[in-house]
């Protein structure tokens, strides 16, 4: 029916109108793969070079395929780069940092998602306030600083405790839910905790999940509230620790340059600058693409949910 | 006394109150755990929203950060300087110069970038081979989670005065171009990373935005013998309309607060001229110059320019949309 109807001709103008489709089509699947190719040789080009060979980085004959495929490389940004240190520290904020950012918004949440919640328009104010005025960036670092938070976790944490976007999303999605369970929660005498926690929460996996991600992106990415509120090597996270590689890479020309490393054990010649840049990054981008099956289930689902407040 | 004359109207109105305030506070006793559960929120809503804005007050003061017994307690120490902040920076070049670029740059990534996901998502939904569909969704959108130094880094590796575009333009006998350093190309790097890593978010929700228009539309459409090209044009181009206006009055509204970890993370000293923006300028005044006071009363400016913007972009929306942004 469909195809018969797509062949038909313009009834006034008599074009055919599958010039026009096959236009749209040809314009659809050329522009996409452009975008698309655009978005993945990038990636496939950082990739190849972190684990070819090194005289063919150097030579820059690496392009979107590893050739003379070589491991030295990725063991040397392991073993010779305070990458596990990095990656701790990373695990650590995101791990807690959700766990702390889920359990604040959705104790926000769940109260003013209650139509008759009393004092529920005088806090939403103070939420859409804190959203739209800004103390600015020298006032917060001072605030931490007066709590001797700087270097620690929590310094790292807090800014993303609440992000009002994502409460006001979980907010909403809360106030969709039929009211009648949780009214018939309330007859069988369970007291609010319990039903937030028995009734509530185990209808909202999909949005919870999806907001837990968000979080759990935000304080993995988050590059610049670690640099201002944390000083010492040891507190650096991935995005700091592959900040320094990528600028201060000619650091390790001289270490590669004596062939030995800080162990003295010899350095592989497949060791390079650009080689080590590249790993970092390769490195980087592994949990990343590992999350995305994941990713790309509840963002989507992440996105219509919070398209539908309004 | 004429007031007497009131007396029963405001004895009215103060049982009133009293009746108001007696039942909310029966309500907070009767569902004392509903207000427990807001604490922690709140906390952090004191703590890391609400306290720092005593710390504006640096911007009409010397601050000494050595003043007091605490950075914050240094505060209220330090002595008063009136609008001498304000006066000195509104005065200084670098004032004009970090604005411009702010909105420059901004501004350039909106009018480049605006049009391409609604193109993206308008196309997306012609492709009907659906392993195709996802894997061109999802190639596209994959970037959008990679963090600021990651984009860089795999830009770096790119663009870098030994990477693989240099490479190719010397085969080409076009010399190199110094992508990082060059004052006339680094908002182009700007503009073109941004749009690597955020065309994918915003394709996806035009992409729900199409999913919500009614279907039975085309299909009218169809029957009548409008083609594809038609079809987008007078159903799906309408029926993203509002979507497109919202996205608009979001990007004008946040034109101060954008950009900030992409320029820090992408920018060096060759190039503060075409890409220093107010944020980064803020910072480097700030924590490299140790000029706290100028540093709050420049970020004090952008907030309140910001705040502006955003509360006059969420009247628009209100009022073409019916729809408020928060």
């Amino acid at each position: 029916m469909a195809r018969r109807a797509s062949i038909a001709r313009h009834p006034r103008t008599g074009i055919s109108s599958g010039a026009g489709d096959r236009v749209v089509k040809l314009l659809a699947y050329g522009f996409l793969s452009l975008l698309s190719l655009l978005a993945v040789l990038p990636c496939l080009h950082v990739i190849s070079k972190a684990v070819s060979a090194g005289n063919l980085v150097t030579a820059g004959l690496i392009y979107f395929w590893p050739r003379g495929i070589q491991f030295n490389t990725v063991e040397f940004v392991l073993t010779q780069t305070p990458f596990f240190t990095a990656l701790k520290n990373s695990l650590i904020i995101t791990g807690l940092g959700t766990a702390i950012s889920l359990f604040t918004t959705i104790t926000t949440a769940y109260p003013l998602s209650k139509p008759s919640f009393k004092g529920r328009r005088l806090v939403v104010l103070l939420y859409v306030v804190s959203m739209v005025f800004f103390g600015g960036i020298i006032p917060a670092y001072m605030v931490i600083r007066t709590l001797g938070l700087i270097d620690s976790v929590w310094a790292c944490i807090l800014p993303f405790t609440i992000v009002q976007f994502n409460m006001f999303i979980m907010k909403t999605y809360f106030e969709s839910l039929p009211e009648s369970v949780e009214e018939s929660a309330k007859i069988d005498g369970a007291g609010d905790v319990r039903t937030l926690a028995a009734i509530v929460l185990p209808m909202s996996k999909p949005v919870v999940a999806t907001i837990g991600l968000l979080y759990a992106i935000t304080y993995w990415n988050n590059y610049f509230h670690v640099m201002m509120y944390t000083n010492s090597p040891g507190m650096r996270t991935m995005q700091l620790y592959l900040y320094d590689i990528i600028n201060n890479g000619q650091a390790f020309a001289e270490n590669l340059f004596s062939g030995w490393d800080t162990q003295g054990n010899a350095i592989s010649p497949h060791v390079t600058v650009n080689g080590i840049v590249a790993a970092a990054v390769t490195m980087s981008l592994v949990p990343i693409i590992a999350a995305y099956p994941f990713i790309q289930r509840y963002m989507i689902q992440g996105i219509t949910v919070g398209s539908v407040k309004g | 006394m004429a007031s007497s004359a009131f007396q029963p109207l405001l004895r009215t109105a103060g049982r009133t109150a009293g009746r108001k305030v007696r039942g909310f506070l029966l309500y907070v006793v009767r569902n004392p755990a509903l207000y427990l559960m807001l604490l922690p929120g709140l906390f952090f809503l004191l703590v890391y929203k609400f306290a720092p804005l005593y710390g504006i007050l640096m911007a009409f003061k010397d601050y000494d950060i050595f003043a007091g017994k605490n950075p914050i307690d240094a505060i209220g120490l330090s002595p008063w300087v009136g609008l001498k902040h304000f006066e000195k920076l509104f005065a200084s070049p670098q004032f004009l110069k970090v604005l411009t670029n702010t909105l420059v740059i901004n501004g350039l990534k909106i009018a480049v970038l605006f049009p391409i996901p609604i193109v993206c998502a308008i196309l997306l939904n012609e492709i009907r081979n659906r392993f195709f569909r996802r894997f061109l969704q999802t190639s596209i959108y994959i970037p959008y989670f990679f963090s600021w130094v990651i984009v860089f880094g795999i830009f770096y590796a790119l663009l870098g005065s030994y990477g693989i575009v240099n490479d190719g333009l010397k085969a080409l006998g076009l010399g190199t171009v110094r992508f990082f350093t060059d004052t006339h190309v680094f908002r182009g790097v700007l503009v073109f990373t941004e749009g690597w890593k955020e065309i994918g978010y915003s394709t996806v929700i035009y992409l729900a935005a199409i999913t919500g228009i009614d279907t039975t539309l085309y299909e009218a459409a169809r029957v009548d013998g409008a083609n594809k090209p038609r079809q987008i044009l007078h159903i799906t181009m309408p029926g993203l309309l509002p979507t497109i206006v919202l996205m608009l009055i979001l990007k004008v509204g946040y034109i101060l607060d954008t950009g900030f970890e992409q320029v820090l993370v992408f920018y060096n000293p060759a190039v503060y001229d075409v890409s220093d923006i107010i944020q980064t300028y803020v910072y480097r005044l700030g924590m490299g110059q140790m000029n706290f006071s100028l540093s709050t009363a420049l970020g004090l400016f952008n907030s309140v320019v910001a705040f502006v913007l955003i509360v006059g972009a969420n009247t628009v929306s209100k009022k073409l949309l019916h729809r408020s942004i928060w």
